[in-house]
């Protein structure tokens, strides 16, 4: 009933108004219809699919994390791939077999719901070692601290030979267990209840995900909603005006980023547990990057947008490309261009030809974005706003601080 | 509005549970039969089974990762079928931004496993995509048969593996059979090269600090060590951002080395260090068999004479009994880069998968086998042979001989050239 | 009145906080020297020598792709993440115009008939990259210069990714060999096994030192190097003062470039080898260098990049090559944290 009020709600009014009830109202009711299309559509082999956007789900968790920084607050995070190693790397050190081979000589095996917040709060501690020193720095220098201290971690886990098993990474991580569970069809089971219940059908993480989803949403908006979520705006608008109304700008900016780097840590932990595996070269530049782009597209500062941009892009990069190479082969041999499938000189062939794209189009979207739809494609209304009132063409920035500081 | 936003999303959670109950009711059990064996005979009725492949075929990686592929794809396109049973070939790309990714490859076995008539898998290429692959597919359980992996802690249990091979393996069953010879062979078998054949003694080793390269190095320095060589000095590269090479050169200069031993592969600069090495020190450049390619020779420059390198597996054209295939691979595949240092030990991958399926289909008595069934007759191989080798297997998955064969490139012209081979037993 | 107390107490607080500062760096830069020469004792003069000149070679090129973000920073105050693309564009242009003029390595030219060639396709890689660094500047920067901030810095992430495609794209993702042109042959000191300082390093060196000269000449007495360093210090007086702004900042961005450019090349010569992502890292040592120098400051720059290329070798030389890249980013996090205008620095950042 609640979900036709709502849409009947939606539609009936004016279309210009927010569209995030709709959004979350369609995203809900895709959670929930997902597995079942999957299945069917399959005829019962959709596992895979559940799995992929169990995948997916991590990657949204580093978005909404990544929005608390860069769409909220307005600072500039480029190594945000660094904290989500560190939360991988907390789950892999807490709950495997790891740590017999490293000098300690003793295994830990936590459970994964206390790692899963231990990593949290290791990436938190990191984020505020890093961010106390930077933050108050001017925007562009912390992009550049940030991109640099994305640089160093991945490289200080693949050189730390046996604490981290150097390049080879850190396999065979525990799988979660819930120490009490009613399995049922949802689990792949018949009914009954059962002890020690371990995780490991892409259902069970699938709906593990969307829980965790749905609870980081319902606590990232009401931060938002919060006099901090308020502070951070300001900050974003004017740190100067902010600081002047008695903002304290370092605490709060500090704040959005510890947060955010909890999310990573977090959203790392998890990726932990359902890959079995940690590896140095998963958290390079290209991934911190890709989380931007998804916030950026989505809408940066809203969160529906964000979840929106992190499931095209997710598609996009992981799905859309890798299946364009056989697809292009197939279409050029279709329209009469079957010369151009096979390799020949310079030419790598029209499907490698079609992955190697992947960067422009990548680039492509980001600048276009920032040219025609700076505020992304679900955008935040505040945010819209501020990009199409607040600054004119014939306005300096300069001019604009010295109205909102007058 | 944050009220009736609440109070939505609880209701539509408790809806989502409830809904998921219903669509989930499809799933076999994978959670509480692991052996799961079952999920195959149920669903296929039809005579198809699917041969998939697992390999980095795109970016950097495609050098090696497509040639693998074609071998493979050749071997399966020249048995169609066999008592009705179609068998079908079906390849995967476990590259993200064109470089190998464990993740895509965990993927790829998920998308293989959910579909019931993929019975084995040819690959992975990479070691530390098999860390991810293996449990997963174990659980299938699916047969994996790599023609690259020679890490020896996939299959090999020594104190200082991380994971140990049982903890790859949840079900305690094996699944996974390679026919490289493991690291623990070829590092030490241009170690022996070196000393006895070239009579040389001082080297000095860099590696690309990756899985493989750094492996390889390791196990080389330990035969050279041991044997009466002596490490000069030794550099583990940053491939990805390291240009400059010359201060590692120079300290082999100083300290008198008499050849270079390269942990690495072309993909990551190996070769680079052998063109810098121009002008400022000239002694032989070895390596494993990631610098056998064409991709090396451009990279070296004009400086390609006094190369060496192992291959962990056989050359198929020493092989008389191969040449009749090797003559038909060439005529379907006619580029020089089609064909790779491993085309052929993936041929035989599919070739023995494709001869346990036979076996399997006889003995479930011409009806589809179950992927465990896959399973025992891969086990069951014996004296099966290939283009570059014969082949049984022991517990581990390892074979029971492997070959190592020994190339060289004297210079004019740039191509790599057969020396010698030898059967490793173990 | 509220800013002027918090300003103090930033002040005061730097203060404190830059003494404790001072001697742990001290301690840490001693304790580095220590080992170094321990390390240098043990493996002789000759092959510190020898260092040093990769050192400085090395050192060249990065200081001159960090002038060019030095200068754009200092008169848009945006970080040119595609400045380090640009700079591999070089190579990628030099790379294939090389055949063209019948440059080959082992080829029998040799001379004037090999420096002509060079010197030609140097010209013509540096103003090709120019032109495509004004083009980004137009089309990707110049619409957004009074948009917020992150806007442009993301626009100049997403141009470096365009420009890594269109050479993916060219060349694909495998490493490519540079020819081997310049001569092997150097001076050597102390006999067969002594330190040689090549032809190669000579001519790197000799190039940038050119370049450099030649850039400074052209800030400090030309009238359109007085419009930039107008432009940088107050854009809206400059204007106020009859300056075409929209042209001074092209005219950087074109300067820039054309250092990026001859550094691609060169780097190409020297290393014999390039790819079409190497300018990320490149161009974020470059970065560090600039910031080490102080961003904004020309000579500091120059400076900077020097240092860093001096350090990345020792470190390489003397130390763990694995380690040398942490190191380089823990520099670059270290000067930002404590020493934000750098060691020549000029500009005061805004807070």
């Amino acid at each position: 009933m609640m979900i036709f009020r709502t849409m009947r709600k939606v539609w009936a009014t004016d279309p210009r108004v927010d569209p995030n009830p709709l959004v979350y109202t369609i995203l809900t009711v895709g959670a929930i219809l997902y597995p079942v299309w999957a299945q069917i559509s399959t005829g019962g082999q959709g596992d895979f699919l559940i799995s992929v956007l169990a995948d997916a789900g991590v990657y949204i968790l580093l978005a909404i994390g990544l929005n608390v920084v860069v769409g909220f607050a307005g600072l500039l995070d480029l190594g945000y791939a660094a904290f989500f190693a560190i939360g991988a790397y907390t789950y892999a050190f807490l709950a495997s077999d790891h740590m017999v081979v490293t000098p300690l000589g003793e295994a830990i095996h936590l459970p994964f719901w206390i790692v899963l917040f231990i990593g949290l709060f290791v990436a938190a501690a990191f984020g505020l070692l890093l961010g106390a020193p930077t933050l108050r720095l001017r925007g562009d220098y912390l992009a550049i601290v940030t991109l640099g201290f994305g640089e160093i971690v991945p490289r200080v886990f693949k050189n730390l030979s046996v604490w981290t098993s150097g390049v080879n990474g850190i396999s065979a991580l525990d799988k979660p267990v819930l120490p009490l569970w009613l399995q049922g069809p949802w689990s792949g089971d018949s009914l009954e209840v059962v002890q020690n219940f371990k995780i490991i059908s892409p259902m069970a993480f699938y709906v593990i995900m969307v829980l965790l989803l749905g609870i980081c949403v319902v606590l990232v908006n009401n931060l938002r909603k919060s006099r901090v979520g308020r502070a951070w705006m300001a900050v974003r608008e004017d740190e100067v005006a902010a600081a002047a109304m008695g903002v304290n700008t370092v605490r709060i900016k500090l704040l959005a980023f510890a947060i955010g780097a909890a999310f990573s840590g977090f959203a790392g932990s998890f990726y932990g547990a359902k890959l079995s595996l940690v590896s140095p070269e998963n958290f390079g530049f290209t991934v911190s990057i890709t989380i931007l782009v998804m916030i950026v597209l989505g809408g940066m500062g809203n969160i529906p947008g964000v979840i929106i941009g992190s499931l095209l892009i997710y598609w996009v990069t992981f799905l859309f490309l890798p299946a364009l190479p056989p697809l292009a082969n197939e279409w050029a041999t279709k329209i009469g261009l079957g010369g151009l499938v096979p390799p020949n000189g310079d030419w790598p062939g029209i499907g490698e030809e079609m992955h190697r794209l992947q960067f422009l189009i990548f680039g492509i979207i980001l600048v276009l974005t920032m040219l025609l739809r700076p505020q992304g494609l679900i955008p935040s209304r505040v945010r819209q706003q501020e990009l199409t009132r607040g600054v004119t063409e014939d306005q300096t920035i300069e001019d604009v601080n010295a109205e909102t500081t007058a | 509005m944050q009220k009736r936003w609440l109070s939505m999303t609880a209701v539509l959670t408790a809806i989502a549970l409830v809904a998921a109950a219903c669509g989930g009711g499809g799933t076999s059990g994978t959670t509480s039969t692991p052996s799961g064996a079952a999920a195959t005979t149920a669903a296929t009725a039809v005579g198809e089974v699917i041969i998939a492949s697992d390999l980095p075929t795109s970016g950097a990686d495609a050098s090696s990762g497509l040639p693998t592929q074609n071998g493979a794809a050749f071997a399966i396109a020249q048995t169609k079928s066999y008592k009705g049973i179609t068998i079908t070939f079906k390849p995967f790309d476990d590259t993200v931004n064109g470089v190998h990714d464990p993740q895509k490859g965990a993927q790829n076995v998920q998308q293989m496993l959910s579909d019931p008539k993929v019975i084995a898998m040819v690959g992975p290429f990479n070691s530390n995509v098999a860390r991810a692959e293996i449990p997963i597919a174990n659980q299938g359980p699916l047969a994996m048969m790599s023609p690259a992996n020679t890490n020896e802690c996939l299959t090999q249990t020594f104190p200082y593996c991380d994971p140990q091979p049982a903890a790859l393996r949840p079900t305690g069953k094996n699944n996974y059979f390679r026919i490289a010879a493991p690291d623990t062979v070829q590092g030490p078998a241009m170690a022996d090269y070196i000393i006895k054949t070239l009579k040389l003694t001082k080297v000095a080793v860099f590696s690309d600090n990756e899985t493989f390269g750094k492996g390889v190095a390791d196990n080389f320095v330990k035969r050279l060590t041991a044997t009466g060589g002596v490490l000069t000095n030794r550099s583990d590269f940053d491939w990805k951002t390291t240009n400059d090479f010359k201060p590692f050169i120079n300290a082999a200069k100083a300290a008198g080395a008499q050849a270079i031993y390269a942990g690495a592969t072309s993909a990551t600069k190996a070769c680079i260090v052998r063109s810098q090495m121009q002008g400022i020190l000239d002694v032989p450049f070895t390596g494993p068999d990631g610098i056998g390619d064409d991709q090396c020779l451009k990279d070296s420059g004009s400086n390609t004479a006094n190369m060496y390198f192992t291959n962990a597996a056989g050359d198929a054209a020493q092989n008389p009994d191969a040449a009749s295939i090797v003559a038909a691979f060439k005529q379907a595949y006619p580029k020089a880069s089609d064909l790779g240092a491993y085309t052929f030990p993936a041929y035989d991958c599919a070739f023995i998968l494709v001869d346990a399926i036979k076996r399997a289909i006889d003995a479930a008595g011409g009806k589809v086998p179950t992927r465990q069934q896959v399973i025992d007759a891969v086990q069951a191989t014996s004296g099966l042979k290939g283009t570059v080798g014969t082949y049984a297997f022991d517990a581990n998955g390892d074979p029971k001989s492997a070959t190592m064969a020994f190339w060289a490139s004297k210079g004019t012209p740039a191509v790599w050239t057969f020396q010698s081979q030898f059967s490793v037993g173990q | 009145m509220v800013s002027s107390v918090a300003n103090a107490r930033t002040r005061l607080l730097a203060g404190s906080r830059g003494k404790l500062l001072n001697a742990t760096l001290f301690l840490i830069i001693a304790i580095a020297v220590i080992i170094l020469a321990t390390k240098v004792a043990t493996l002789g003069p000759a092959y510190f020598v020898q260092i040093l000149v990769y050192g400085l070679a090395n050192g060249s090129i990065f200081a001159l792709i960090a002038l060019g973000y030095t200068m754009v920073y200092g008169i848009v105050e945006l970080i040119n993440f595609a400045h380090g693309d640009v700079f591999t564009l070089g190579g990628f242009i030099s790379l294939w115009l090389l055949p063209t003029f019948g440059v080959t390595e082992g080829g029998s030219v040799s001379g004037a008939g090999l420096i002509l060639p060079l010197l030609a396709i140097l010209v013509i890689s540096m103003v090709a990259c120019a032109v495509v660094n004004v083009t980004i500047e137009r089309v990707a920067y110049r619409p957004l210069r009074h948009a917020p901030r992150l806007t442009p810095l993301i626009t100049a992430v997403g141009m470096s990714f365009v420009l890594e495609g269109v050479m993916y794209l060219w060349r694909g993702p495998f490493n490519l060999h540079y020819p081997n042109v310049l001569p092997t042959a150097g001076i050597e000191l102390g006999g067969a096994n002594g330190p040689a300082i090549g032809f190669k390093d000579l001519a790197v060196i000799a190039i940038a030192i050119v370049l450099m000269v030649a850039l400074s000449l052209f800030v400090e007495r030309t009238k359109l190097g007085k419009a930039m360093r107008a432009t940088a210090q107050d854009r809206d007086a400059a204007q106020l003062m009859g300056i075409d702004i929209n042209r001074t900042i092209a005219a950087t961005f074109f300067i820039g470039a054309l250092l990026a450019g001859a550094g691609g090349m060169i780097f190409g010569l020297y290393y014999n080898t390039i790819t079409f992502d190497q300018g990320f890292t490149a161009g974020l040592v470059a970065f560090t260098a600039a910031v080490f120098g102080g961003i904004g400051n020309i000579q500091g720059a120059a400076l900077g990049g020097l240092v860093i290329g001096m350090i990345q070798s020792l470190s390489d030389g003397y130390f763990d090559t694995a380690w040398t890249q942490v190191l380089i980013f823990a520099i670059l996090v270290l000067v930002l944290v404590f020493r934000p205008t750098g060691i020549l620095g000029m500009r005061v950042p805004e807070k």
